[in-house]
């Protein structure tokens, strides 16, 4: 034991540091949150924007950006910043064209959720039907989602600091809702905000271990820029590392670039965050500053796995090159230093745990308010302990899967997300922008972008040459933008009254 | 490293200035705020 906390003590150290201030961040709002709805799942609207914009970052970017997305580059080389630069594109987009609207429109409208969004903005018999299978999306596609992040911190756990694989994830789990469930929103956007830092810094620290390791940027780049490393069918990389789409078709760069970063424009766990920020002010603040903090930390970490290729010999390329998920790890043990091995550990698992805790308070608030109050009315007072109780069950849910995942998770994590943007995105953007937009409209979208992307990915992507590399996204985001404008305009006796839209476009 | 494969890194900080240029500019209200002395347009 005392040989266990002598090899890993500053790992632990940072890691226990980490955990008791996220723990005690929950504790501290535990009253103020329980005060009833708007504070539990909103904060009240009263969040700075510097909070909101870090929250933001950490909650978008997660365990799988600062390890698979970084590693993948190990394997495609520094084009794959490609997909840092459509998800800075999309960041800008999200805050410019939904952030302040989509403030304004949920205060008039007294929305605390995405589904209630829908039926208050569309406001029709059929209104109350597009929150309950927008509330059944969202508990549907986010449970992989969150198996897929806890199962990629406790992976993190168990390699560096040899704890058993369920442990680590019962432990992240656990944390996790026991903060999200004393604070709410409130503890969720502080939480994550100081992850956000960490992350920041993290992102900065990890480019900077190559570039030391080799003894400066141009000693580097004269190495990666010429090797003799092995790509995955044998063949020696050469100048591929540094040369647009040799080891990756620009096809399957756009795809997981849009797939991933359309999650901005469409998500609930993002789009959540404009509800919250407390003024015009602050709202300037965060749309300055989160496309910075996104972005810079993309630029340290989109292209990191090429310069690795800077401490690897060539047989540790030729394994890591088919284990892209182990080149961070690889680069902290070669770089061997505990204290900054513990820092980008802390850094990793508050990646990880922000976008777990935004996930879990989205799940608790669709399935109490926008499914069982739906259908059913409860009093107000019990709707906060409920959601409470369900990020429990959907906390033990989340384990079980966790420890005994399905086949595919990765790629059922990455097909969630395209759901998501294909289902969503119409009805939100129609709803903020649109005043011809209809429910018959918003529904049609949602049930072809899903009905588009699974058929995509199931029976046309894989099975015919050349369409591999098209994401689902591309189809099923394309298709229920279309349907949405064509069934508003053939329905045009349903768009709401003129009162209404007054209301929400002045 | 090729302009094709360098694009990216640079892209990323020109359109975070661009945004920034951009939202500097732009007057954003919330019917739900305190109103000042300031004009403010009707809405974002």
């Amino acid at each position: 034991m005392i040989e266990y906390i002598q090899d890993f003590w500053p790992i632990i150290f940072l890691t226990a540091v980490y955990l008791v201030v996220c723990l005690g961040i929950g504790w501290y709002f535990k009253q103020k949150a329980s005060a009833g709805v708007s504070e539990y799942y909103l904060a009240k609207r009263e969040i700075p924007g510097w909070v909101i914009s870090l929250a933001f970052f950490s909650t978008f970017a997660s365990s799988n950006t600062y390890i698979g997305q970084a590693g993948q580059s190990f394997k495609y080389g520094l084009s794959w910043a490609w997909v840092g630069f459509f998800w800075s594109i999309f960041c800008v987009i999200s805050w410019l064209i939904l952030g302040p609207k989509m403030r304004f429109q949920t205060a008039i409208l007294n929305s605390t959720t995405i589904p209630d969004y829908f039926q208050f903005r569309y406001k029709s018999d059929l209104s109350k039907t597009i929150r309950i299978l927008s509330a059944i999306i969202i508990l549907f596609a986010t449970i992989w989602y969150m198996v897929g992040i806890a199962k990629g911190s406790a992976h993190v756990m168990e390699s560096v600091l040899n704890i058993p694989y369920a442990w680590g994830a019962g432990l992240i789990i656990f944390v996790t809702f026991l903060y999200t469930s004393w604070g709410g929103m409130y503890s969720v956007l502080w939480t994550d905000a100081v992850q956000g830092i960490m992350m920041f810094a993290v992102a900065i620290i990890m480019v900077m271990i190559p570039v030391i390791y080799v003894g400066g940027v141009g000693d580097l780049f004269d190495v990666i820029g010429n090797t003799q490393h092995v790509d995955l069918s044998g063949q020696p990389i050469g100048n591929g590392l540094v040369t647009f789409g040799s080891l990756v078709s620009f096809f399957y760069i756009l795809g997981i670039g849009l797939a991933v970063g359309m999650k901005q424009i469409a998500e609930p766990r993002c789009l959540i965050r404009f509800y919250s920020i407390d003024n015009a002010k602050s709202m300037k603040f965060a749309m300055i500053w989160t496309p910075v903090f996104l972005g810079v930390s993309l630029l340290c970490v989109m292209g990191l796995g090429a310069l690795v290729h800077g401490m690897a010999t060539p047989d540790e390329a030729a394994y890591l090159v088919k284990h892209t998920d182990e080149v961070v790890g690889f680069m902290l043990s070669k770089f061997d230093n505990k204290l900054v091995s513990g820092v980008v550990i802390a850094g990793l698992f508050a990646a990880g745990m922000s976008s777990l805790a935004s996930v879990m308070l989205i799940v608790g608030t669709a399935f109490v308010s926008d499914v069982w109050n739906a259908v059913k009315p409860m009093e107000p007072g019990r709707i906060v302990h409920w959601t409470k109780v369900t990020m429990f069950i959907y906390s033990l849910l989340v384990l079980i899967f966790t420890i005994f995942p399905p086949a595919g998770i990765v790629e059922l994590t990455a097909f969630s997300g395209a759901v998501f943007a294909a289902s969503f995105f119409p009805s939100i953007f129609g709803g903020l922008y649109l005043k011809w937009g209809t429910d018959m409209g918003s529904i049609a979208s949602m049930i072809s972008g899903m009905m588009i992307a699974i058929l995509w990915r199931f029976t046309v992507r894989f099975e015919f040459e050349g369409l591999s590399d098209i994401h689902e996204i591309i189809p099923a985001f394309l298709i229920s933008c279309l349907v949405y404008w064509f069934v508003s305009r053939m329905t045009k006796e349903r768009v709401p009254d003129e009162g209404h839209l007054m209301r929400l476009f002045g | 490293m090729d302009f094709m494969t360098s694009l990216p890194y640079w892209g990323i900080i020109l359109i975070t200035i661009l945004n920034a240029v951009l939202v500097s500019r732009m007057k954003i209200t919330f019917d739900d705020e305190p109103k000042d002395d300031q004009p403010k347009t009707d809405q974002p």
